[in-house]
């Protein structure tokens, strides 16, 4: 194997802390996808709650741990919002579907979002190698020095 | 790229097309007599649009002497409101969901069909122009370069964490490649690390970079690229930048001081498109603070719904100039709204 030399540790040094930065954005991205499919899945459930209570009494909470008893007039008319900082008016069904619908989607991105995490990853651990590699020709060159 | 959207839109197109083919079974007449008893009359060859609704007694007429159809907004407004949805939901902005309906609606109704024509044809043909319209035709950059004065010199602005350094070194290895002499000025004096990382991708790609410490002023480190680009006859300056909000005044500031230092040709205004209708309300934001001449896309390959692109150069009247597509240094495509048309809707056509 060819010898490293500093410079070229340097720029692996560099290219490992580059890949880790762009790794860090993807987690960040995953964790948001992740959050707002967990929400839409609270959403779906709080809403086919909603149909199945007779009062239509909800717990509604209102920040800091408080929560009030709320009556919703409505249960059947939802305002959604759709994208495009749109709202309109759909029936609970719909809504469902339409939360159900954005849950797949979110799932897809993650999908792809947590290949080229793995890509990335693949590339760092490469990397690594070839530095642990070059360390311990440094080291052995040190040692002959000696 | 953009997968939901296409889905959506091959929906709304099959929509439109049973919309306007149920037309035929609406004004088909009853008796045959009333076709035969019509002398031999030769086909027009040209379709004409009309922009007047049309009557009931111009329909008849039409349908028994020319053998054609006309498309009324009422048998295709069911379908043009479920377009409207479809675009909202894949976070196309109102206004540009607006144009492309309106764009729809004029191409469609009052159009003479041929029994027996495709319906298919005339509903692509209207979305693939309502399309083309709000996509507006694109920049290319290697015309740019080739047809200004050199140094072109070009600022990169844009939020934090979209992928603007990475774009600065993508456009640099597009247009070395494309024979121009590229040099980056490492104007993100701010962030940790930065200019080792464009150091880096400078290297990598072979050009020069002009770089000074880190939390230098930004303007002189631009200042000086564009100084060396004139003394060494370098073709393109590309300046990146610090990430910052567009509500951070004493940051927009410092981009304002950046721009009269530097009188850039080009102000290239970098977001992700994965930020959908957020990425164009910051690129409005910055075209109002700073100006923008063209906008790049990070992370195209990651979004499904495809909003962003589709209305930023309508909604700031800004062309889309690159798409970023992925992790290597060609992974930018230039944008060409033919092709992205093309590859929304031509498939199945």
């Amino acid at each position: 194997m060819q010898q490293m030399d500093q410079r070229e540790l340097m720029t692996l040094q560099h290219y490992l802390k580059e890949y880790g930065q762009q790794a860090e954005i993807f987690v960040s991205q995953l964790e948001m996808l992740e959050n707002g499919r967990m929400e839409a899945h609270a959403a779906i459930e709080a809403l086919e709650g909603m149909l199945a209570t007779e009062d239509g009494i909800v717990l509604l909470q209102i920040g800091g741990g408080a929560s009030v008893r709320a009556k919703v007039l409505e249960p059947e008319k939802i305002l959604l919002s759709i994208g495009a900082e749109v709202v309109v008016e759909r029936s609970n069904k719909e809504a469902v579907e339409f939360l159900k619908e954005r849950i797949m989607e979110m799932e897809a991105s993650q999908k792809k979002v947590a290949e080229t995490l793995d890509r990335l990853r693949s590339q760092m651990n490469e990397i690594n190698k070839r530095l642990e590699s070059g360390y311990q020709q440094s080291a052995a060159t040190e040692q002959d020095q000696d | 790229m953009f997968g939901g959207l296409k889905e959506k839109l091959q929906a709304a197109r099959n929509r439109l097309g049973t919309s306007i083919q149920g037309v035929v079974a609406k004004q088909e007449p009853p008796s045959p007599e009333t076709r035969t008893a019509e002398p031999e009359t030769p086909l027009p060859q040209q379709k004409t649009i009309s922009s007047t609704a049309p009557t009931f007694v111009d329909k008849v007429k039409v349908l028994i002497i020319e053998r054609e159809l006309i498309v009324s907004e009422k048998d295709i407004s069911e379908a043009l409101a479920e377009l409207e949805m479809t675009l909202l939901e894949s976070d196309v902005a109102l206004p540009v969901s607006d144009a492309i309906i309106a764009h729809v609606r004029t191409n469609l109704v009052g159009k003479h069909r041929k029994i027996g024509e495709s319906v298919d044809a005339l509903v692509v043909g209207a979305l693939k122009s309502a399309l083309l319209e709000v996509l507006g035709k694109g920049f290319n950059l290697v015309e740019y370069v080739k047809t200004h004065a050199h140094p072109v010199k070009i600022l990169f602005t844009g939020v934090n964490g979209t992928g603007k350094t990475t774009t600065v070194a993508k456009i640099g290895a597009f247009l070395k490649k494309n024979g121009y002499t590229v040099v980056i000025g490492a104007g993100d004096t701010y962030r940790a690390g930065a200019i080792e990382q464009i150091g880096v991708h400078a290297e990598r790609i072979g050009i020069k970079i002009i770089q000074h410490q880190e939390g230098a002023d930004p303007s002189a480190v631009i200042f000086d690229a564009v100084q060396y680009a004139v003394s060494h006859k370098i073709d393109v300056v590309l300046a990146d930048t610090a990430g910052r909000f567009h509500t951070k005044s004493n940051l927009m500031n410092q981009l304002e001081k950046i721009r009269r230092v530097m009188k850039p040709d080009l102000i290239v205004y970098v977001d992700e498109a994965v930020a959908g209708n957020d990425a164009i309300v910051r690129a409005a934001e910055f075209d109002r603070t700073v100006g923008a001449d063209a906008v790049v896309l990070t992370k195209a390959d990651m979004d499904s719904r495809g909003g962003a692109a589709i209305s930023i150069a309508h909604t700031i009247g800004k062309p889309l100039m690159f798409l970023g597509t992925g992790q290597g240094y060609d992974d930018i495509m230039p944008f060409d709204p033919a092709q992205v048309v093309e590859d929304l809707l031509g498939s199945d056509t």
